[in-house]
Order: structure tokens, then sequence, then C-alpha cells
């Protein structure tokens, strides 16, 4: 299936080529190119699209901007000039980052790419229970800082996804361990940690409150996502 | 200087490789990107210039980014690496600081569109020739 697009960029030769490289590659299909990132929200508000190749400078607005202020989280790959956004990208956890300009060859490499993540991140066929459940423990270890550490569960206040990594953040101390947050999600399955974006898992007993699509645990702001709204509803027992 | 299609030969102050791997032999489409080129850049050129003039420096050095993204499409890689060390300096330096880098930048400016007019216009020749 093709994923749907949309292009913000403001140089026309730029979203030309792209246009151009979609329709080709026959994986993507175009479903409206934007100069700046206000048209851009505007058609989003409306249209859901799978992916986005996003510009960084702009006028008016940046393509960070635009993605502070998606209410979803549709594919992102960013397409920009200047190599100093690598780390923004990150932080940001787009998917791709394509430096312009840039040829086919390696168009089709960060579509494929994103295909591929998609067939991995699709639900695996549900494994038959275990007959004795693991036991449950109150702490758990994690390989941070060349040794594994013993991290007490009700210390935990998140966990934030960084790509390929997963930083635990503690009152005291943040550590930063190789692995997913799907993984940490299997591991910390029980009534205290859920799942409220992509990117974090909070601990429940620590939140201080909730503003809006905000969740507020010691001084730090977690953002509710759009498709985990029910489930956070339903678990936080409010009245 | 690479061959371009079986004939097509890019002047030499271009990174024909690069061309080649992004125009992928459709001479049509490079005709199309260099006249779009030719249209563009003046007009991003003359923010450029009112930006350099009202010694808005932050507006110049986005101004100058646009500008270095358009020479990278018709192979100036070159030039895109000058462009990206005056985009740099925008953030740090005054405009006074900037002048003597200003009139370098805007003879090789000058000097890329007078090629990209030569270049279009051989390969609309060479692109009516082979029909």
């Amino acid at each position: 299936m093709k994923l749907s697009c949309i292009i913000v960029e403001d140089i026309q030769i730029a979203a030309d080529f792209l246009r151009k490289f979609c329709d080709k590659s026959d994986l993507v299909e175009v479903k409206g190119h934007f100069l700046n990132v206000m048209d851009a929200l505007e058609f989003l508000d409306r249209e859901k699209v799978d992916l986005l190749f996003l510009d960084v400078e702009m006028p008016g607005a940046t393509g960070f901007d635009l993605l502070d202020r998606l209410t979803y989280s549709p594919k992102i790959i960013l397409t920009t000039s200047k190599t100093e956004y690598a780390f923004n990208a990150f932080q940001y956890h787009v998917d791709d980052y394509l430096k312009k300009p840039f040829t086919y060859k390696r168009f089709q490499e960060a579509i494929e790419k994103l295909q591929q993540k998609a067939l991995a991140a699709a639900p695996a066929p549900t494994p038959i229970p275990a007959v004795t459940p693991q036991p449950d423990t109150d702490f758990l270890f994690i390989k941070a800082e060349d040794k594994l550490i013993k991290l007490k569960k009700d210390d935990i206040l998140f966990l934030e996804s960084m790509r390929d990594y997963v930083k635990f953040v503690t009152p005291g101390k943040n550590y930063v361990t190789y692995s997913t947050l799907k993984n940490m999600e299997e591991k910390l399955i029980g009534p205290n940690f859920l799942k409220v974006h992509r990117s974090y898992i909070v601990n429940i007993n620590k939140i201080d409150d909730i503003r809006g699509n905000t969740i507020y645990l010691l001084g730090n702001q977690i953002p509710i996502g759009k498709g985990h709204k029910d489930e956070v509803a339903a678990r936080l027992n409010i009245l | 200087m690479q061959n371009f299609r079986t004939a097509f030969v890019f002047d030499e102050s271009l990174n024909a490789g690069f061309l080649a791997e992004l125009f992928e032999g459709d001479t049509i489409y490079a005709e199309t990107v260099f006249e779009d080129f030719l249209r563009d850049l003046p007009v991003y050129w003359d923010r450029v210039e009112a930006a350099y003039n009202s010694k808005n420096l932050p507006v110049l050095g986005t101004c100058i980014h646009t500008c270095k993204t358009l020479f990278g499409y018709v192979g100036f890689t070159d030039l895109q690496d000058l462009c990206q060390q005056f985009e740099n300096k925008c953030s740090v330096n005054t405009a006074d600081e900037l002048r003597l880098d200003f009139i370098l930048l805007i003879q090789r400016k000058d000097r890329a569109q007078h090629i990209i007019e030569k270049e279009y216009n051989r390969l609309r020749k060479f692109n009516e020739a082979n029909g």
C-alpha cells in the first residue's frame, strides 16, 4: 500500500524534485505541497497523512515548529541542506534526514527503510502465554555506564524513547540504555506503568497533575499522544 | 568532465558526477531545472541584497541558505560550501565585517549565473537535436 504524504518546502525546485521522486517510486502518494508551515498545518488539521517530507528553514515558522504543533505522529523525513539540524532531528524522533540536494537513490533508501520499520513494528502473532508467569519484582537491572544498574521500579519517573536508546528518568539521575521503548514496555508491565505517548512511558504513581494533553511529573512535562488518550483516561481513575 | 547521457557534457565548473546521478540521464528535466534556477535565483538574490543593505544578518543568513540549496540543484557544489561558510558567519559577524566575503559571493554568484545561462542554452539545443 502506498504511503500518503505531503511536502512542506518553500523552494519550488526542491519540491518539484521530491514530487518527481515520489511519482517515480510508486510507493508514495503526494496529497499536497505547501510552501509554509501554516498552510501545511491547516491541511493536516483536516486530513491525516502517513508521511511528511519536511523542510526546516521556511518563512514564518520552521519545520520543528510544525512538529511541535502536530496532534498526531506521522512518519517524518526532514529535507534540509543544513547538517546542523541532525541533533534536533534526533530529539524530535524524525525517521530520516535527507540533505538537499539528494538523489533518487538516497530518496528510495529512505522510503524503503521506512517500510521496513513499519513491517517490523506490525503486531506479531500473539505468543502462547507461559504456563508459569514470571514472578514480578519491584526492581530491574539496566545496562548503563558500562555496568548493570539496579533500579527500583518505584524510583522511575518516566522513560523516554531516544530512537535506539531509552532514557530512564529518576528524581536524582537519568540513565540511558541501549534498548527500545517497546522492549521496556514489556518488562515494566504492571499497574504502575503506562505508555502515554509513542515516546514515553510514565510511572502513574509519580504524576502530579494533568493539564490538557500534558502530564506534569516532578517538574517534567510529558505529552499524551492522541492514540493513547483513551487508555490514559481509563487507567487514571478519573472521577 | 563526464559524459551525460551519451553526448551531453556539462561545463567543467559543475559537479558533473553529481548531476549525472541527480538527473539520471534525463536531459529534458535538467533543462527544466536549469530554467527554473534562472527564474528563481534573481528573486532570491534580491532578498539577499535587501537583507545585506539593511544589515539584517539573521534574514541574510536565511536568504543565503535558500540560494545555497538552489546552487546545489545545478551542480555548483563548491558554491554551496562557500554559501554555507557565509551563512555561518552571518550569526557571528557584523555586516561590515562581511563586506569582502559578500563581494566575493556576488562575484561567484554572477559567474555561476552566467555559466548556467550557457548550460541552459546548450541543454535546450541538445534536447531539440535529440528530439
